[in-house]
């Protein structure tokens, strides 16, 4: 059954693994065998891997970069924040609009990667993320500044996520959505042409690519993600701080899509869950913890490590060596027995 | 051959100049190419043939003078179009250093060579719309018939970087092919092929232009392929127009010699 599922449609393994996933919480629901920290990490891994999906999309598929990315967040955040407290909007109203205000702004980095490249974008993102956090410090009416905001979990049809679990099961429903949407973008035209952009700006403008289109494209779409995961991060939390809003995000985001690989789906995740349980080990580890920011340390050691030895990735390395020869393997001894009832037919 | 010469020209340079600072690459070009012949554009090194075919695809804006394309529309400038937009009038390049999509796989290459032609929205994309699948599916389709045609069947999900550079040489021209051009501008289609390659890539351009039905323009080092195939050729040097002709007018020509070898002493 399996089987069959993953041959027709090659991000039935998502989708699988994704139901096992909520079939799993689901029967937590009943038993509680889950600590409820380890509940709020699953709830972190998802809201991570929409961001890292986001940030994924701009870096792996599209060859761009940011460093202000953290603001596009924060920003969905805060308006998820203010949407939920003063508005009352509905819940997917509100994930829709933090997805959508953050992509109109996003633009506005499309626009800068169009005159500048490499180095000189990345510097640049990174003072207009920085200007981003300093809003966010300093207009109270909209953030209340360092106070921070508070909100209540989302409610659909009168139905209340107060429940973390019920969070985690609606998180990982918008996740598995998200998924399915990058990879029909990478599947189609659009998507080829963002890769293609990447591996060769002159060819692909010569075969009909157009840097300003795509460019503003990928910028809006990775904002559009990473607005959505701060809307999940502000619900998750129920608290926002801009403290959270820095470049430290904006380097976790890279550190994410560089360990777990450039331009998977698969490793977008694999990077989210790898960051966020690197601080929660380190903690847990006593010499380890009392070093302090062991974790940074730890990240910036691992991120050497995959460039060094698996510059795929984590998750493109063991999809390449393990995953795809099984798979490929498997298909070669079908198309084999083909052959031979072929044969037998002829 | 009179028949040839008479056909219309379905690429007009005239008076093209291009200056880089105090250096004229171009100077005052003028050549027609031919409807349906193989057209060639020979001369010394730096004598401005990459030059030539930047400004006609837009990469360079030249410093003055025009470039008129017979398009399903009628005469147009192709001056007048952005470098991403010559395509869709079908007027499509390779590149020197070969410029292949390389964290991409061999069909991935093709069908991103065939994004000018395949018309699928984002949103059809994206949630799987009707009508995206068979758009893809018949991309697909021609993707692998240009494979086959190329002799490179079975190669399709393959890394394109890890193909051998012949490979890679025919790959960038079944990209372009994808794009259902009438016009394509090779430049140096044989250089760093052997001598086996060098006959293989002569029949297929052969074969393009009977074929597909498309009017191949291509700058080349290799003369005694120039001379094969191509039915005119213009000869360049300093940006000048130095002689055009037959192959073998062009190999008579007093000032091609002196381009290449240098003036006789007496």
């Amino acid at each position: 059954m399996l089987d069959s599922l993953t041959d027709s449609h090659p991000y039935t393994k998502y989708i699988v693994g994704t139901l096992i996933f909520m079939l799993m919480i689901l029967i937590d629901l009943q038993l509680n065998i889950f600590a409820s920290r380890t509940i709020n990490l699953f709830i972190r891994v998802v809201y991570f891997s929409i961001m890292a999906l986001g940030f994924n999309m701009l870096l792996g598929f599209a060859g761009q970069i940011s460093l202000g990315h953290a603001a596009y967040m924060g920003l969905g955040a805060y308006l998820t924040a203010y949407f939920s407290n003063f508005m009352g909007w509905n819940f997917l109203l509100i994930l829709l609009l933090s997805g959508l205000i953050p992509m109109v702004l996003g633009i506005a980095l499309g626009l800068i990667a169009l005159r500048m490249e490499r180095l000189y974008l990345a510097i640049a993102t990174l003072g207009l993320g920085v200007t981003g956090q300093m809003i966010f410090q300093e207009w109270r009416a909209f953030t209340r500044g360092f106070s921070g905001i508070r909100l209540d979990r989302p409610e659909i049809f009168g139905f209340a996520f107060n429940n973390s679990r019920h969070f985690l099961l609606l998180a990982t429903a918008i996740l598995l959505l998200v998924i399915i949407l990058t990879y029909n973008f990478s599947r189609s035209r659009t998507g080829r042409a963002l890769s293609a952009m990447r591996d060769s700006e002159y060819a692909s403008q010569s075969l009909g690519v157009s840097l300003f289109k795509y460019k503003l494209l990928a910028f809006a779409a990775s904002s559009f993600y990473v607005g959505i995961a701060g809307s999940l991060y502000a619900y998750a939390e129920r608290f926002v701080h801009p403290s959270t809003w820095g470049v430290e995000l904006s380097l976790d985001m890279l550190a994410m899509v560089v360990i777990g690989g450039l331009a998977s789906i698969g490793g977008s995740i694999v990077g989210a869950a790898f960051l966020v349980l690197v601080p929660r080990i380190t903690a847990a580890t006593p010499l380890l913890a009392e070093i302090t920011n062991m974790n940074y340390i730890l990240t910036g050691l691992a991120m050497i490590l995959v460039i060094k030895y698996l510059p795929l990735g984590i998750y493109n390395t063991i999809d390449v060596k393990l995953i795809q020869p099984y798979l490929i393997g498997r298909s070669s001894k079908e198309f084999r027995y083909q052959d031979l009832e072929k044969q037998e037919e002829g | 051959m009179a028949e040839e010469e008479n056909s219309l020209p379905i690429l007009k340079v005239n008076n093209l100049t291009k200056t880089f600072g105090g250096l004229v690459a171009v100077d005052e070009l003028s050549f027609s190419v031919p409807q349906g012949i193989i057209y060639g554009l020979i001369g010394p090194n730096g004598a401005g043939k990459t030059t030539v075919f930047n400004m006609i695809t837009r990469f360079y804006k030249p410093d003055s003078g025009k470039v008129l394309f017979q398009s399903d529309q009628g005469e147009v400038d192709l001056l007048d179009y952005r470098v991403h937009e010559i395509i869709d009038l079908g007027v499509a390049r390779t590149f020197q250093n070969i410029e292949l999509f390389n964290n991409m796989t061999v069909i991935e290459n093709l069908m991103a060579g065939g994004h000018s032609q395949l018309k699928t929205n984002f949103f059809q994309e994206i949630f799987r719309l009707p009508g995206f699948k068979a758009k893809e599916k018949e991309t697909r389709q021609q993707a692998l018939e240009i494979l086959d045609f190329l002799g490179l069947a079975g190669k399709e999900n393959q890394p394109a970087s890890s193909q051998p550079y012949g490979v890679q040489k025919l790959l960038e021209l079944g990209r372009i092919l994808m794009a259902e051009p009438e016009i394509i501008l090779l430049d140096e289609p044989a250089a760093g092929m052997n001598d086996s390659e060098t006959n293989r890539l002569a029949k297929l351009l052969q074969l393009i232009k009977d074929e597909f039905d498309i009017t191949i323009f291509l700058v080349e080092h290799d003369m005694s392929l120039v001379m094969d195939i191509c039915q005119q050729i213009t000869a360049i040097n300093f940006g000048k127009k130095i002689c055009q002709g037959s192959p073998a007018e062009i190999q008579a020509s007093e000032a091609v010699q002196e381009a290449y070898l240098g003036r006789k002493e007496n």
